[in-house]
């Protein structure tokens, strides 16, 4: 095998994965909608590993994006559903949905990203906040009303596809989405992008000192994770749901679950976020079953736990474990 | 408006800019000595203004009785979270202790969520209402006022002139040099985040006097939010810093809402707390060490 496909070992556990998920969701009745959670959640894992993960910096206004992105596909399909685009109104969504992210991303990191990671939390726990609040306070993009366009989509699509848009192909996307995000973080770990990074993450005056540009690379992780982010929210939460409400959409609880994937899973690694994602949602599924409204109180603990006792995660152990064995490059 | 509206309107926020100062120099305090933010600081709050709810409507205590009550369970609950969790990650690196205050937050509001569930409650502490003609100022809110500023008097003499309060002074100075002086920095962190965390649930019981009907066990967020701002307007590490940048944050905060309210087309409510995250945005930029900072 060449040096060139030996890179990309790595991705095949986690499309593995992917491919076991969709054909499951496929195959089993019934199964599709447990199936999209955990794609999701796979998928939100990713984008925010790229960001957390891999610069040991919290975003913890992390679903301001999701919501952006949400906001992008809703605004597109309920101001420009007349023009005549077909299909290229969800790539309009999804183009508004990433333009958004990002601005917001830039706005944000070129201000915070070259203050110390104190301030950076500090200052991304009220991005969420502050949005949210400037979107009621000035009552744009319908206030906190917010948007509300499945009529749009029916009569630009008409019953049909408007329904296999939002049942199957919004789906489909996130697991599309989660696929590109895994290729994106192979990328910056075995790149340039990912040494810099790792430098930093260990002793970020000692990389600076070695001439690396710290905030151009935490900039570029961060905006990156937001993109990834926006493109989620647009499908998971736009094109699937076919709504936003504020308070829904800003809903930090969905912040907190980005940790526990990212963390539980093992921070920096390319596999954990899956592995993390699958537990994660997993976990809430069972939980809403057998003891509904306890979720937060038992992963918690449990981000303590983990913070505590292993930062490395389980992906993180599996790689200490696998070491000299056949199976070291498949894990990352 | 008129001008007396803007007067009254910043005469309220002046009294409730102290309660914000106060509420503030816990963070300022645990992230002087310990270097750690507390991402939680609002669950703490929230804890503060649920026993002063608690002890009013359950004993019929006022308020008064609740301060000290609530500045014990708070250094309770801090020597806790001390010894179990923060004692291990004092001087990790940032991710970690982020990581854990904000679980910290989250286990305290899941676990009031369980006991008194996530309707909002409140109650009336009614001691009489002055009238200063621009506006008309319930005692209660006053007695808050006065009460942060006593605090914050008290906790100035504390640093100043007690052997516990040099001590720890002498840990946000230079730990190393403080160690090797015999101050037994172990035990200044423990004290030191057990007092934060005891000033910020002493301020919930406070600001219950200013939210009527805003008790809820996810009602800490807008707090931390608020905090962050004064604490990096102030300086972050200063408690005192944190007072006084409280007070302009009440002022601005007020003042404000008398002008968005002129604006047609806006909801004055929501644009002050936008408001607060484009302060925080625009101190960063320009001056992150704080306007009222040293450096």
């Amino acid at each position: 095998m060449t040096r060139g496909a030996t890179k990309y070992l790595p991705l095949l556990p986690v499309y593995l994965i992917y491919l076991v998920l969709f054909l499951v969701a496929e195959g089993m009745p019934g199964m599709w909608q447990l199936m999209a959670m955990l794609v999701f959640y796979c998928a939100v894992g990713q984008a925010f590993n790229i960001f957390l993960g891999m610069t040991g910096y919290v975003n913890f206004g992390y679903v301001a994006f999701l919501a952006l992105g949400t906001y992008g596909m809703a605004l597109s399909i309920y101001h420009f559903h007349q023009l005549p685009l077909g299909v290229g109104i969800v790539l309009l969504g999804l183009l508004l949905a990433v333009v958004m992210a990002v601005l917001l991303a830039l706005m944000v990191g070129a201000v915070a990203l070259r203050l110390g990671g104190a301030y950076f939390a500090i200052a991304t726990i009220g991005v969420n906040e502050g949005f949210r609040y400037l979107i009621e306070g000035t009552k744009i993009w319908g206030g906190s009303e917010g948007i509300i366009f499945s009529k749009q989509l029916l009569d630009t699509f008409g019953r049909e596809v408007a329904n296999k848009l939002s049942t199957f192909w919004a789906d489909v996307s996130v697991l599309i989405i989660a696929a590109l995000a895994a290729l994106i973080t192979l990328h910056f770990i075995r790149g340039k992008t990912g040494y810099a990074l790792m430098a930093l993450r260990e002793d970020e005056e000692a990389a600076k000192v070695m001439g690396i540009n710290v905030t151009k690379y935490k900039l570029i992780a961060f905006v990156t994770s937001a993109a990834l982010a926006g493109l989620i929210g647009a499908m998971a939460w736009g094109l699937k749901l076919t709504y936003v409400f504020p308070p829904e959409a800003f809903d930090i609880s969905y912040t907190v679950e980005g940790i526990i994937i990212v963390m539980l899973g093992g921070a920096g690694t390319l596999l954990g976020p899956v592995v993390g994602g699958l537990l994660y949602g997993l976990a809430k599924y069972w939980l809403t079953v057998i003891l509904p409204g306890f979720q937060l109180l038992i992963f918690a603990p449990i981000i303590i736990v983990v913070v505590v006792a292993f930062p490395e995660g389980i992906v993180g152990m599996l790689r200490q474990r696998l070491k000299g064995t056949p199976f070291e490059p498949f894990v990352l | 408006m008129t001008w007396e509206q803007l007067g009254g309107n910043l005469i309220q926020g002046l009294i409730l800019g102290g309660v914000y100062g106060m509420a503030t120099m816990g963070l300022s305090l645990i992230f002087g000595v310990l270097r750690v933010v507390n991402v939680g600081h609002g669950a703490f709050v929230m804890v503060g203004a649920f026993v002063a709810f608690w002890l009013f409507t359950a004993l019929g205590l006022t308020p008064i009785a609740a301060i000290p009550a609530a500045l014990v369970v708070g250094m309770a609950l801090g020597f806790l979270f001390f010894y179990s969790v923060m004692r291990r990650l004092v001087g990790a690196p940032e991710l970690t202790s982020l990581l854990a205050t904000f679980a910290m937050g989250i286990i305290l509001e899941e676990v009031v969520k369980l006991i008194f569930g996530t309707e909002f409650r409140g109650y009336n502490w009614d001691v009489g209402k002055m009238d200063l003609s621009v506006t008309v100022l319930p005692l209660a809110k006053l007695y808050a006022f006065i009460g942060s500023v006593a605090i914050a008097a008290l906790l100035y003499f504390w640093f100043n002139r007690t052997r516990a309060g040099t001590a720890v002074r002498s840990v946000v100075e230079d730990s190393e040099g403080a160690r090797v002086c015999g101050v037994n920095v172990g035990w200044v962190y423990a004290l030191s985040f057990a007092l934060g965390i005891g000033l910020t649930v002493t301020s919930g019981v406070l600001l219950t006097m200013f939210i009527p009907v805003g008790i809820n066990p996810y009602m800490g967020g807008v707090y931390t939010l608020k905090a962050f701002v004064i604490a990096v307007l102030g300086g972050l590490a200063s408690p005192y810093g944190a007072f006084f940048a409280g007070v302009i944050f009440g002022l601005i905060e007020n003042g404000s809402y008398s002008l968005f309210a002129l604006v047609p087309g806006l909801e004055p409510f929501a644009m002050t707390r936008f408001l607060s995250f484009a302060i925080l945005l625009l101190i960063l930029l320009i001056r992150p060490t704080g306007l009222l900072g040293t450096k």
